[in-house]
């Protein structure tokens, strides 16, 4: 600018540099993103000056032409005052692809500044889109470089319609920083590679299923991929820890990584990601059979940010996985830890858990079948930081344990003693009191009557004689507690307002014609026995099995409830009948994530065995 | 810091000078910086050379009525604030203005460093454009079209798969 370039090379120099700080600003590939941070940041980076504001010239002649030209444009259109940064985050809101095709045909400036949006995450869900994407990608004459735009690529909606001949055209596209192909499984190493080569943007990576790939691909994203933060090969089974090791060696940013179902894999690769990949904040190791104790203590030691751990199924790890744990070190990062079925923990292993991770959140010890209420006793110590805890199955475990947990514990959200025999009322009249309670699972907890129920069901008050509290309990988990009737069932529903699960499956007093139709249909795997006794209203249903039991009650109102001689009546504070609330709860049921009910349907249909 | 601390004086670039609430005034990450740049010494006019009164008061209407607006987080700038063109009814009033104050309210909130204006300037643009043809959209901005019936052609072909999700 110092040279005072004539008008017509300033103009040009002007429409570069608008390019330029197109691609730049859609780049986002700055190794401190996470893969999970949706958020392309093009305009939110900071504004390094007044760049955005007609610049001031110099009273130049030739420049006083131009500023007179541009003047002139600005006051006709005035949008034209917009400098290509912030018509780009303008285009950035627009979530309509058709809309973004629209401003793509205005102008040519247009066109320049809403390509990269446009291109950002093109469709490829449908075949149609899918194809027309690949065609535009491979056109040599394009008016864009459409290839070097698309920062996203999802054929997990085509799944295995997806074949190496669908993908290979798209490995043009170096500039992918997603890649998902969740159930693509026909898709070889052939088009994989391709894709990888010579990819140095890539941050996450996700082949879930395509289980025919090998080591080819790892080796390849091993030598190109080195931002990659996130990584998940579940069930890619021929993967072995040959090259995983040399994904950890280059990968070293890897945050996030899902081995599920690689019971090939040994401690080998998982240490090496321990040793290399020192950002690692959550690893899932689900049904990696074959890993042992090394593996864990070494993630543990080794990652100083590692947030979460899930390592269900790994039946060969032992307590001393965390009794080899340096003494007192402390891992104050580690927040979730899931060792559901991981049978040979014991209370000492639990102990030394506690203590070295002493903010953990969420703990999943479902099925470790050895543990009593000792280790109950050390995970109270956990205090208000536990929020969720699952026990399914620790069926030694007794009111004492239960008690002391809940007594220490108030914060939790969550909690799961499905299998828990030992447990009564006593326990679950305590749970009651919890005050953030939103999901309780006492799934064959045989033993409790309606006494837990109606506990469950009594208003909360904020202290002594202070207002009541609306409950926020959820989702009831209760099937196969066999004394239960509708007596408990309906005081529930109608202090819960927000309740949008409740399961009865195999309760007698539910099985009748005119409740269960209000219950979801069963699962297509059930048999006729299961569908005989299944019975889980969820969403609508809670509430129109709501109404039906309220309009059929005989006293109109609910019915009223004797709590060890003493009676309870609602008021309408305690029922919660806030119009509000309730459209809350049909939003949430309507909402309902496909995961929750998954858990569900595991959890019921895991029950009827 | 001294009491009298608690206004400002902001120059704008036609001279003129505006009294405020360093509270309001702060909602600019720009004029926060300089102020916490100048340290104790207050009193003298920060000069704001990119913006002129008219619009400056404008925005300045805007960060008043914000002003115990929570700081927009990291966690703010996600998904939801970014796509969503949802406005929120007062601001929705407030950028009932001319196109020429709209984009030299989106200039100023860029240069100051507002950004919570800005993603409100960028909303209603947004807004403008949504559900509208390329010509349109040119009406609406006026805007000549200076494509060739070729390249228009071409472009509509080459982004055939473009079509509401």
């Amino acid at each position: 600018m110092q040279s005072r370039p004539n008008p017509m090379a300033r103009s040009r120099r002007a429409l570069r540099d608008v390019s330029a700080s197109r691609s730049d600003t859609s780049a986002s590939t700055s190794p401190e993103r996470g893969p999970d941070d949706d958020n392309d940041s093009i305009m939110l980076q900071a504004n390094d000056s007044a760049s955005s504001l007609a610049p001031s010239l110099s009273p130049d002649s030739d420049e006083e032409g131009l500023r007179r030209a541009l003047e002139e444009r600005a006051r006709v259109s005035p949008i034209s005052r917009l400098p290509a940064e912030l018509m780009i985050a303008v285009f950035a809101k627009l979530s309509s692809p058709a809309d973004l095709k629209s401003c793509m045909l205005v102008s040519r400036d247009w066109a320049r500044n809403s390509v990269g949006p446009l291109w950002h995450r093109p469709q490829t869900g449908k075949w149609p889109s899918l194809k027309t994407v690949v065609k535009t990608v491979g056109r040599a004459d394009s008016f864009f470089d459409y290839a070097s735009l698309i920062k996203r690529l999802n054929l997990s909606a085509l799944g295995s319609e997806v074949s190496d001949g669908t993908l290979q055209p798209l490995s043009a596209c170096k500039r992918v920083e997603r890649l998902t192909l969740t159930n693509c499984n026909k898709l070889t190493d052939l088009s994989l590679t391709a894709m990888l080569h010579g990819n140095r943007h890539l941050l996450a990576l996700d082949v879930t299923n395509v289980d025919s790939i090998t080591d080819r691909s790892m080796v390849m994203l091993a030598n190109n991929a080195v931002r990659l933060q996130g990584l998940n090969i579940t069930n890619c089974k021929k993967i072995t820890d040959e090259s995983l090791e040399k994904v950890a060696a280059s990968c070293k940013h890897l945050k996030r990584i899902k081995l599920n179902g690689c019971s090939q894999l040994t401690d080998k690769s998982i240490i090496a990601i321990a040793q290399n990949c020192r950002y690692i904040l959550e690893i899932d190791l689900h049904d990696c059979k074959s890993l042992e104790d090394e593996s864990i203590t070494t993630l543990i030691t080794e990652g100083p940010h590692l947030r979460e751990l899930r390592m269900a199924h790994c039946w060969r790890v032992t307590d001393q996985a965390f009794l080899r744990l340096p003494q007192d070190a402390t891992y104050d990062a580690l927040r979730i830890l899931d060792l559901t079925d991981c049978t040979d923990l014991q209370d000492t292993g639990v102990q030394r858990i506690i203590q070295a991770a002493p903010r953990l959140r969420n703990l999943v010890l479902n099925k470790c079948r050895n543990i009593t209420d000792r280790a109950v006793m050390t995970i109270t110590r956990l205090g208000k930081n536990l929020h969720y805890i699952h026990l399914g199955h620790c069926s030694k475990i007794t009111d004492a344990g239960v008690m002391q947990l809940v007594k220490l514990c108030n914060r939790i959200r969550y909690i799961d003693l499905a299998c828990c025999t030992n447990l009564t009322d006593q326990s679950i009249m305590m749970l009651a009191a919890l005050p953030k309670l939103k999901r309780i699972g006492l799934v064959k907890c045989g033993a409790i009557t309606d006494r837990s129920i109606l506990a469950l069901a009594k208003p909360k008050q904020a202290g002594h004689g202070g207002p009541v509290t609306p409950s926020v309990l959820e989702r009831v988990h209760l099937s196969y507690c066999t004394n239960l009737t509708l007596t408990g069932i309906h005081a529930l529903l109608n202090s819960c307002m927000r309740l949008t699960h409740l399961s009865l499956t195999g309760v007698q007093a539910f099985l009748r014609e005119d409740l269960v139709v209000f219950c979801r249909e069963a699962p297509a795997e059930f048999n006729e026995h299961q569908r005989e006794v299944f019975c889980v209203f969820s969403g609508i249903g809670v509430s129109r099995l709501r109404s039906y039991l309220n309009a059929d009650s005989p006293h109109r109102r609910h019915p009223s409830m004797f709590i060890d001689g003493q009676s309870t009546m609602f008021d309408d504070d305690g029922e919660g009948a806030d119009p509000e609330m309730i459209v809350n709860v049909t939003a949430r049921a309507n909402g309902m994530g496909l995961n929750d009910m998954d858990d569900d349907f595991g959890e019921d249909s895991e029950m009827m065995g | 810091m001294a009491e009298e601390a608690k206004t400002v004086t902001l120059q704008t670039s036609d001279n003129q000078n505006i009294k405020v609430d360093r509270e309001v005034a702060e909602r600019s990450i720009l004029i926060k910086n300089l102020l916490e740049d100048l340290g104790g010494e207050s009193g003298e006019e920060i000069p704001i050379p990119n913006v002129n009164e008219a619009v400056m008061k404008k925005v300045l209407e805007w960060c008043e009525h914000h002003r115990k607006d929570p700081p927009a987080s990291q966690d703010d700038d996600s998904d939801s604030r970014k796509k969503s063109t949802d406005i929120d009814e007062w601001d929705q009033k407030f950028m009932q203005v001319d196109q020429e104050m709209l984009f030299e309210i989106i200039l100023a909130a860029n240069y100051l460093d507002i950004k919570a204006l800005l993603d409100v300037g960028c909303k209603t643009v947004a807004n403008m454009i949504k559900g509208k043809s390329p010509d349109e959209i040119r009406k609406t901005f006026n805007i000549q079209n200076d494509f060739t019936p070729e390249e228009e052609d071409q472009i509509r072909r080459e982004n055939e798969w473009a079509e509401d999700r």
